[in-house]
């Protein structure tokens, strides 16, 4: 190759990055504004709606809460007490212990009075077989409650069995440590019951991060702003993802994925199109992928709908260990969906999940991390070469450190005059520092989680779950 | 100055791209510096004004209270309470404050009841608050004439229906609900007649909320249903099933049969359960001769019938379906000939040999 040619190449890639970083930053830009959009119609249409008086009502549809639980011993009683709080009158508790090897279930069975019952299951879908038996209270303060104990299949295996279990039409599907807020499922099957052109088949809600919030018999009593960075910036990271992204996409019926922490599935098409996978880490993305799929392939009119309000509050890794291994089971569990539904990218047939909502997890979320290293190790290589322009580069890095930083302004601001969760004086200027501090405390632990992500999907096969120490939320 | 003519230099040599790159930096800073202001003039707003607000409540509150205890028989309305409406009313141009005193007075009604629970009412109209709730009537915001409705509705604002009811068919999906909820807060059954005009569809959320305000009332004489189990309207029909189904209403039977040819499945269904539960015997004939004709969920849906409703000569028809692929097909199938033949019953340990057979009547010869 002569010099005009490798010129002719360097500027083609200098293009193209230009080009990837330009429509990255024009569709948050977009989606931004599309989620604010959204967010105000849905806070005029919710601000008269009496969720409490309403549907307390026996005639509402029955919801069954599916949580499955893996030596949760330290805290299954404090979180089964506040599954069981919710002010939603048809709707039961499932807890599936799954195969631990602590005392969970010895724990449960004193704590509410269990009894090992018969109880025929429908095995609609294949899973694990029980181990030690389903278990129902003898105390009729807790009638809502079934514990079915089964050997150990993860996660994905032990909601297909509450899947299997529930008599009921909607599931919801939660994080045995989550905390739910008493109207959360009220709030959660509105769009099922309103929505009258096409059928919801699943809704999402907004996660919270509860670390230093004050918690007390499954309430959520005094919501504080926490003292280690690593957990501030993960507060701004859900506010900015959860206010700025999903809104939008829920308006455009794009959303890929309904936070595994806490969502409400239509139990018939989750059964239909075969439960979740049990062969995959992200078997929450996974699912809504299939099940949007399922819909387009039998032509019926779909939506998958998301709710801004606060209903779920739940703990973030505290430490930046757990916190890279989390993020990179969800960088494999986002690469393994879209390679299992690699059919979908680009094919109109599939309409705007193949021409849209694909293409842009694609390449704005599956690609960014990897592209992003690239830029940096050419970035270094030029500079080794002495080819950079430093004052250009100079005026690109400073204009994409402002971007992250009003972006995450404006994020804060949606929130403020929104839910303005983070009432406490001083919270404010803390919000501000971190959207200033985030890029140096969080963004390189994402982008190396990231990358570690991706060279374990190819590498090491054998990774799975990885581990989730819990320390308990702070009770009063 | 020096450097300052440094940097102008710099930008007026720099290329297009880089000029634009540092007037975006320069602009994105400002934005920044404004938007860290004004967050803080916001917080500081949000607080104070959650302050303002407890304020004004606890101050109309104790003015209420004052105000239901300082009647007395002799006048319409006492000196200390004219001085009362006065104070209230000359709040009630302002906005934020009509809010707080709306909000106190609903809070307030909603725990008195009898002739305290008029008193307020009758404040309502004294305060002029009823006039801004009928202007909001007129509002080309949805979402003001929602509230509005809504508003006249809690403080059973019955003179306005006529003005409300031109709402029913509303392009508003939010103001029809509230449309709705207001006929049948305010008029009980009566209000259920907006459905003879309804031509949009009644979503299940809807529904719900018309049943649940219904249910609170007792000894209401309930409406002859037949005509909207007749309503072109899908979502009327469906509404009037579940009439059917809360209030008990056999005298719908014949209508309700006719439901079972009825070309929407979801329907079909519903009139399917509601006959189960009034057990009403002819549904079980006519499904009967049509099984095989049904949909699956009628299928499951005539065996949940056939549960409530079954007899001695259904026997060859259940033994045909013990066998059947579907689950709950099957459990209902053997539970009703667990009551109707026990011998019979226990013969289909050695006809059903699949596992999940075998635990199938294990469960129901236990329980």
């Amino acid at each position: 190759m002569n010099t005009s040619t490798v010129q002719i190449i360097i500027l083609i890639i200098h293009f193209l990055f230009f080009i990837y970083a330009s429509t990255a930053i024009a569709s948050y830009i977009i989606l931004a504004i599309i989620s604010s959009k959204e967010t105000i119609e849905y806070m005029k249409k919710n601000s008269f709606v009496n969720y409490k008086e309403i549907l307390s009502s026996t005639i509402s549809p029955s919801i069954t809460i599916i949580a499955p639980a893996y030596n949760e011993s330290l805290n299954i009683i404090e979180n089964v007490r506040s599954l069981l709080s919710s002010h939603y009158v048809n709707y039961d508790v499932v807890i599936v212990n799954d195969g631990s090897k602590d005392d969970s279930l010895e724990k449960m069975i004193v704590a509410y009075d269990l009894v090992k019952v018969d109880f025929l299951i429908n095995q609609q879908i294949p899973t694990k077989p029980i181990r030690a038996g389903v278990f129902k209270s003898t105390n009729p303060a807790f009638e809502k409650l079934t514990v079915v104990d089964k050997v150990n299949g993860g996660k994905a295996d032990a909601l297909n069995m509450g899947l299997n279990i529930s008599k009921s039409d909607y599931v919801a599907c939660i994080d045995v440590d989550c905390l739910l807020l008493e109207n959360s499922l009220q709030k959660m099957i509105k769009p099922f019951l309103e929505v009258t052109d096409k059928t919801v088949i699943a809704t999402g809600g907004v996660i919270r991060i509860a670390n230093s919030c004050i918690i007390k018999d499954g309430k959520l009593l005094d919501v504080n702003f926490p003292k280690k960075l690593i957990e501030k910036a993960q507060i701004l990271e859900y506010i900015r993802a959860f206010l700025l992204g999903r809104m939008a996409w829920s308006r455009l019926n794009g959303l890929l994925v309904i936070s595994g922490a806490f969502g409400l599935f239509n139990k018939k098409v989750a059964i239909e199109v075969g439960g979740y996978d049990t062969n995959t880490v992200g078997e929450d993305m996974e699912l809504i992928v299939r099940m949007r799929r399922y819909m387009e392939e039998t032509k019926q009119k779909y939506k998958v709908a998301y709710i801004p309000d606060p209903l779920c509050w739940t703990e973030a890794p505290d430490n930046y260990k757990i916190f890279i291994s989390q993020r990179n089971r969800w960088t494999r569990g986002t690469i393994e969906t879209l390679r299992m539904h690699r059919k979908v990218a680009f094919n109109p047939k599939y309409r705007s999940l193949g021409l849209l909502s694909y293409p842009y997890w694609l390449l704005y979320e599956r690609l960014a991390p990897v592209i992003e290293v690239i830029g940096i190790i050419y970035f270094i290589i030029l500079a080794a070469l002495n080819e950079v322009r430093w004052d250009y580069a100079l005026a690109f890095i400073i204009l994409a450190y402002l971007f992250a930083v009003l972006f995450s302004i404006v994020a804060i601001f949606s929130e403020e005059l929104t839910y303005h969760q983070y009432k406490k004086k001083g919270t404010g200027f803390k919000l501000i520092m971190i959207s200033l501090l985030e890029p140096f405390v969080l963004h390189p632990f994402i982008l190396y989680a990231a990358i570690r992500g991706n060279i374990d999907y190819y590498f090491n096969k054998k990774k799975k779950w990885g581990e989730m120490t819990r320390k308990g939320m702070a009770t009063s | 100055m020096n450097t300052y003519q440094y940097f102008i230099d710099y930008f007026k040599n720099a290329p297009t791209i880089i000029q634009v790159v540092w007037v975006m930096i320069v602009l994105f800073m400002v934005i920044i510096i404004i938007l860290i202001i004004y967050l803080k003039l916001l917080r500081i707003k949000l607080r104070k004004n959650e302050k303002i607000v407890a304020q004004y409540q606890n101050e109309y509150e104790s003015n209420l209270i004052a105000y239901l205890y300082s009647g007395n028989e002799e006048e319409e309305i006492s000196e200390e309470q004219q001085m009362i409406v006065d104070k209230l009313k000359s709040s009630v141009p302002d906005k934020f404050k009509r809010r707080v005193v709306v909000s106190t007075l609903l809070r307030l009604r909603n725990e008195i009841s009898g002739e305290m629970a008029e008193s307020i009412q009758k404040l309502y109209f004294q305060t002029g608050l009823i006039n801004y709730a009928l202007s909001s009537l007129k509002s080309k915001k949805w979402y003001v004439v929602a509230k509005g409705i809504r508003e006249l509705a809690q403080f059973h604002v019955k003179e306005v229906n006529d003005q409300i009811v031109i709402h029913v068919n509303n392009p508003n999906k939010e103001i029809r609900k509230e449309v709705q909820l207001y006929l049948v807060t305010l008029f009980h059954f009566e209000g259920l007649k907006f459905l003879d005009v309804l031509q949009t569809h009644l979503s299940e959320w809807d529904q719900i909320q018309l049943l649940e305000v219904l249910q609170r009332f007792d000894e209401q004489e309930i409406p002859n249903i037949n005509p909207w189990l007749k309503s072109k309207n899908d979502s009327v029909v469906i509404f009037a099933i579940k009439l059917a189904k809360i209030y008990n209403q056999f005298e719908a039977k014949d209508t309700l049969l006719e439901l079972l040819e009825h070309p929407q499945k979801k329907i079909r269904v519903e009139a399917i359960q509601v006959l189960s539960h009034l057990q009403v015997y002819e549904a079980k004939e006519l499904l009967k001769n049509k099984f095989d004709k049904l949909s699956l969920e009628e299928q499951i849906a005539f065996f949940k019938l056939l549960e409530n409703v079954f007899e001695s000569s259904d026997e060859s028809f259940l033994q045909e379906h013990i066998q059947h692929k579907n689950f709950e097909i099957k459990v209902s199938a053997l539970k009703i000939f667990k009551l109707l033949n026990i011998e019979k019953f226990h013969s289909f340990k050695r006809l059903l040999i699949a596992p999940k057979d075998a635990e199938i009547i294990e469960f129901i010869e236990n329980n």
